[in-house]
């Protein structure tokens, strides 16, 4: 019987799915039932990198790609910079123009974003993003569809991007 | 009836044995071990088996003040009750109580790959920490421990900061389970 009950216990244990790990980093052990004892570090992270997991990583994962119905930044909003109106949209699109934040920190959190997860795509001659670029491009309203839709054919047009692929969206249903 | 076995001790025990196979039915010793079984294992779900496994502190402390009211009630040992740190801005069943933990999904589910963030205070160090709190989805409600935490909490015309959002979203399936509280990093 006691064989059995911890057969049982073994195989719920292992049968509970993980979601999500925290990252472990060197610091201070987190005093925490779940990591006094795994003795977890965890490194104070830098404000942009705060910026960005409460501002953004919600929704765009931790490591700049999620759900289908979000689009993957990782490895892709770099190409967005080869072009003006493709640098204008990065600050326009609606969750970054309508932000509560800073124009300072928008541009930090871009900034942040497109060095750490994109590095690779950006433009040859690409200048970071400052306040007050940000202050002027945010007051502006774009239909987000198309004005993407422009954009990509812009790049694909320019040989700035290998095909319509690279930057297509995933067909979604909404339910 | 000729006893099988010698000695006084075993001839004891023997018809000790005897006797109470006679005064009871199998059946019914299986139904006080199952009785038994579901005691036992139902203890360890009362408020004062939890008071213990807390064990550091069961005692009042000192209040203490931070600028988060939910920090000074809180405690670093249960993820089961509401009060749990973690749970500072979390709305919904606990995961904990629904047969995952703290941070994982129970069995069934899945995470959804969106997520909530929020800060937190532990109250343990006074260091404030990022935590995502991702909804568990694919079975129907579990209904347990329902918290409301409604710190850092916005209305919904800006749907990134409001967490009455089911986050299930993305997930292989849209229904809502619980939701689940893991550690993102250190804020400074
Ligand atoms: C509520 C969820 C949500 C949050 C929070 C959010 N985004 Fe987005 N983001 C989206 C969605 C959805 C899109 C697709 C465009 C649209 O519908 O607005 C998008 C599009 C983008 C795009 C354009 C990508 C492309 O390929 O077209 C960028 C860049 C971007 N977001 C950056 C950010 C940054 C930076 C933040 C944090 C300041 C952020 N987002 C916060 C949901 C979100």
């Amino acid at each position: 019987m006691r064989q059995f009950a911890a057969a049982l216990a073994l195989a719920l244990a292992a049968s509970i799915v993980s979601a999500g790990s925290p990252p472990a980093a060197s610091g201070s052990n987190v005093p925490d039932i779940e990591t006094r004892r795994s003795g977890l570090q965890l490194a104070p992270m830098p404000r942009t990198a705060q910026l960005y997991a409460t501002n953004c990583q919600g929704c765009h994962g931790e490591f700049g790609s999620s759900a289908a119905e979000i689009p993957t930044l990782a490895g892709r909003v770099g190409y967005f910079t080869r072009i003006p109106e493709g640098r204008r949209y990065l600050v326009q699109v609606p969750n970054v123009a309508l932000n509560a934040n800073s124009d300072a920190d928008i541009a930090a959190v871009l900034n942040w974003l497109l060095a750490t997860y994109s590095r690779a795509q950006l433009a040859a001659d690409f200048q970071p993003y400052t306040a007050s670029e940000v202050a002027e491009l945010r007051q502006a309203r774009i239909d987000v569809v198309a004005s993407r839709r422009r954009i990509v054919d812009a790049l694909l047009a320019a040989g700035q991007i290998p095909s319509a692929d690279t930057l297509a969206l995933p067909h979604i249903v909404l339910y | 009836m000729k006893p099988i076995c010698s000695g006084r001790f075993d001839g004891l025990i023997e018809s000790l044995s005897r006797g109470a196979a006679q005064l009871t039915s199998r059946r019914g010793f299986l139904s006080q071990c199952g009785l038994w079984l579901v005691a036992a294992s139902s203890l360890p779900l009362l408020p004062v088996a939890r008071r213990a496994q807390a064990g550091e502190r069961p005692v009042a402390k000192p209040a203490r003040k931070f600028a988060s009211e939910f920090a000074n009630h809180a405690q670093t040992n249960d993820p089961t009750r509401c009060n749990y740190w973690r749970y500072c801005a979390s709305d919904g069943y606990l995961c904990a109580c629904c047969g995952g933990g703290p941070h994982t999904c129970p069995p069934g589910t899945s995470p959804s790959p969106t997520s909530w963030i929020g800060s937190c205070i532990n109250p343990d160090d006074g260091r404030t920490y990022l935590i995502a709190y991702r909804d568990c989805c694919g079975q129907d409600s579990c209904g347990r421990c329902a918290c409301l935490g409604q710190e850092g909490d916005m209305p919904s015309y800006r749907p990134q900061v409001n967490n009455d959002i089911v986050w299930c979203f993305g997930a292989s399936s849209m229904v809502y389970h619980c939701s689940s509280a893991g550690l993102v990093g250190l804020a400074e």
